[in-house]
């Protein structure tokens, strides 16, 4: 169990993070444990693979310690448009 | 010292679970580039005096010894410390095997001061092998959804790895989140270098970028 729902981190990832896009979805059937993400940031450019998860994990580091598990989908504008191309 | 031809398995143990460092030459006598290596090693084994011992063996004497360590071609220089595998140099590379003996002599010298650090043995650790795995589990019993994943994928790309199980060192669990800034298992890395987590390695063969990466 962790006190945080999908509602709570889209809020945070897109205040700290200013977001474009951001969709949170709780794969714990709401007790809070498991989560995955897809995160779209200008504040990606230009930074490797790891350099955004490094900055998300940061962002959420408190919330990291309860959540049981995170993924995550970090894309910048540019790469997201990509994406939903597919 | 010198370099010791090796012809039992009990020898190599002997040696390799020693206090000291063992720099360990896997060679075989028809490959000539063997030699090359074995002179070098002789001349660092003068170098650096009592501080590490060098061993020879005949890689194909000892099939399980080098299947274990994924010998894929001979020479092949492993280092050892207190048993295990720390670091090692596959074929002919004099110039990285004769720095990374004198980086580990001095560090050898250090150690004995001190102690090994916790810092020294994460090091140590994720540079035991070219691919290196930290997870949760073993390759054949993966304990965690994230970390079978994980296996399932690397497998595919034939290469081979290294993996560490975190649950059977609570030390090396917490201190390695915070030694590389990475909060979650598993981890990969790629001659010591992170390359990420579960998300990461999908989203490098989504880009088909991942055999690259993890070939280094």
């Amino acid at each position: 169990m962790s006190k945080y729902d999908s509602k709570y981190l889209e809020d945070k990832l897109k205040k700290e993070l200013q977001t474009e896009y951001v969709s949170v979805t709780d794969e714990s059937d709401g007790c809070g444990g498991k989560f995955s993400a897809i995160i779209v940031t200008p504040a990606f450019n230009g930074k490797t693979l790891l350099q955004k998860h490094r900055l998300v994990n940061s962002t959420l580091a408190e919330e990291l310690k309860e959540i049981h598990a995170f993924s995550q989908k970090s894309y910048t504008p540019e790469e997201w448009e990509k994406v939903k191309a597919q | 010292m010198s370099v010791v031809n090796v012809t039992a398995a009990d020898e190599y143990q002997k040696y390799i679970n020693g206090e000291k460092t063992t720099v360990a030459l896997f060679a075989a006598e028809w490959a000539e580039q063997c030699g090359q290596v074995k002179d070098a090693l002789e001349e660092l084994s003068k170098i650096t005096g009592e501080k590490l011992q060098f061993i020879s063996l005949n890689a194909e004497q000892f099939p399980e010894i080098s299947m274990k360590h994924q010998i894929e071609a001979v020479p092949t220089v492993i280092f050892f410390a207190k048993g295990s595998a720390v670091d090692r140099v596959d074929g002919v590379d004099v110039a990285a095997i004769s720095s990374k003996t004198k980086k580990l002599a001095e560090s050898a010298s250090s150690a004995a001061a001190t102690g090994q650090t916790l810092e020294d043995r994460l090091k140590a650790l994720i540079n035991t092998a070219p691919l290196m795995i930290f997870m949760k589990g073993d390759r054949n019993g993966p304990r965690c959804g994230f970390s079978k994943q994980l296996i399932g994928i690397v497998n595919n790309t034939n290469l081979p790895y290294e993996t560490f199980d975190i649950l059977s060192d609570e030390e090396v669990r917490q201190g390695l989140k915070t030694f590389s800034d990475w909060p979650t298992y598993p981890q990969v890395y790629v001659k010591g270098e992170l390359i990420g987590g579960l998300d990461i390695i999908k989203e490098l063969l989504a880009n088909n970028e991942l055999e690259a990466t993890l070939k280094g």
